[in-house]
């Protein structure tokens, strides 16, 4: 598993999947849907997919000593590391912003903890659209990443507009830290395991749609 | 015990079938597997390494089925297709640094000394090599992990007649490290300076599998006039077409034998252009 992370980061990654870590600076911007962070995330995922299918990087893979599900599982090791690293990038951006002598994100909810939970759980499903279609037939990697911003853009919509108009989102989870901690340590924790749960499942589809797969 | 054995390989797709492919490799030969374009050669050659999956049949690499050993076969063979076709853009010396660590058995001297032999600079892109050049560096590739096996899809294809010649040296060099290949391609020309043996596959139908003398020795060419063409010798040619004077058939050793004009031995490409015009 090694040898294929190894030919994940010195042959397959896209330059953006680094570069996009990057934009977790843009939760400095005052006022900004942060979320727009990690669908750059996924857009360095996508590229590299779309690379991959560029650059046959499947046939290449296929050629070595290396079993077919280790190819699908050493692709999401992958972009679990680029997804977490995301996050561990954006934490003390938003910390900087919270000491901003400013009100809170005006446009959506602020950059705090329970943010940092939605976003893993937006992630987790990214992870669950995108990969199930891709893996099911990696030509079509567009289609996949058009299901899968799809999926980003209604839990945006859906985030955004609730911190505005559901009152616990707005009076509880919308605030800067550490107000309402433990209702926001346990969105957080929950995204996670959301986040774990969805990717697991997505694994798992996509190793076996993957397995039946004629290349 | 065969370094390759497949045995009544089955797949059916909704314009085409391979229908119980059969054969066996022996260890220090190159076999020849020849067909027309879509004769179901590539689609062989992917279900023997996991590429495809058959509906039927059974693979035995070094005697042991391919799936419940998968990574201890690709260990020891080398899959070189016309030319690298992956990662045109990095540099060899970065697809190398990748490649070598699947491999236990990678011999970094060998790999230096075949770069040197074959010319190829490791600073270059896959991009940047001639046709000739790719397929020697993924042949670099193959033999630095000391592969047994190497299964070759078309490696001559696009190459001039030169690089394909310097290739089949190459080839030929190999057999006497007791290394056994199989050689797919419609370039029968290259066949008839190095193969030992034939399998020919027609519509995903093995039409013949045998040693190579043998083979070529149950066909003769015959060239006629219309004149001589007679309802009986009608019936035992194969695959007749027109030339500038007349005309020319494949016919069968055993029925050539009375006839003494105009007859010469068959080579590869007549035999394949005759049964594929039949």
């Amino acid at each position: 598993m090694n040898n294929l992370l190894y030919k994940e980061f010195k042959l397959a990654m896209h330059p953006t999947a680094l570069i996009f870590l990057s934009l977790s600076a843009m939760m400095l911007i005052p006022n900004y849907p942060y979320y727009v962070t990690f669908f750059y995330t996924s857009l360095g995922i996508f590229f590299m997919c779309l690379s991959g299918r560029e650059n046959n990087d499947i046939f290449y893979t296929m050629t070595l000593p290396v079993r077919k599900k280790d190819i699908v599982k050493s692709r999401f090791l992958f972009v679990v590391i680029i997804q977490i690293a995301q996050v561990l990038t954006a934490i003390p951006f938003a910390y900087l912003r919270s000491l901003y002598n400013l009100p809170g994100n005006l446009v959506g909810i602020n950059a705090n903890t329970a943010f940092f939970g939605l976003s893993f759980l937006m992630m987790g499903l990214f992870n669950f659209v995108f990969f199930i279609k891709y893996y099911s037939d990696p030509n079509k990697v567009g289609a996949a990443f058009g299901w899968g911003s799809l999926m980003m853009a209604i839990f945006m919509i859906i985030a955004e507009t609730s911190a505005h108009v559901v009152p616990f989102m707005k009076d509880y989870l919308d605030t800067n830290d550490p107000n309402f901690i433990e209702y926001k340590l346990i969105v957080l924790v929950v995204g996670i395991l959301f986040y774990g749960l969805l990717t697991f499942a997505a694994y798992k589809k996509s190793v076996a749609s993957f397995e039946v797969l004629d290349l | 015990m065969s370094v390759l054995a497949v045995n009544n390989l089955c797949k059916k797709y909704d314009q085409f079938e391979l229908d119980n492919v059969s054969f066996a490799l022996e260890q220090g030969t190159i076999t020849g597997f020849i067909g027309r374009n879509g004769a179901g050669k590539t689609t062989t050659l992917k279900s023997l390494l996991n590429f495809v999956h058959p509906d039927r049949g059974e693979i035995l690499f070094f005697g042991k089925d391919f799936k419940a050993s998968e990574f201890e076969i690709k260990q020891k063979i080398g899959f070189v297709t016309g030319g690298i076709n992956y990662y045109p853009k990095k540099k060899i010396k970065t697809i190398t640094a990748t490649t070598r660590r699947f491999y236990e058995n990678w011999d970094q001297q060998a790999y230096q000394l075949y770069m040197k032999r074959f010319e190829l600079d490791e600073n270059k892109t896959p991009d940047e090599l001639s046709e000739g050049m790719k397929v020697k560096y993924s042949l670099v590739l193959a033999l630095s992990h000391q592969a047994e096996l190497l299964i070759l899809d078309e490696p001559t294809s696009g190459l001039d007649p030169v690089s394909r010649d310097d290739l089949l040296d190459v080839f030929l060099g190999l057999l006497q490290a007791g290394i056994t290949i199989l050689f797919s391609t419609h370039i029968t020309s290259d066949l008839d300076k190095c193969a030992d043996n034939i399998i020919y596959i027609q519509k995903g139908k093995v039409l013949a599998n045998s040693d190579m003398a043998s083979f070529l020795a149950q066909y003769k060419v015959l060239e006629f006039s219309d004149e001589q063409l007679t309802d009986d010798l009608r019936s035992k040619l194969i695959g007749y077409k027109q030339t500038k004077h007349g005309y020319r058939a494949l016919i069968k050793a055993t029925d050539a034998s009375h006839i003494n004009e105009n007859v010469t031995d068959a080579d590869l490409e007549a035999i394949m252009i005759h049964m594929e015009k039949e």
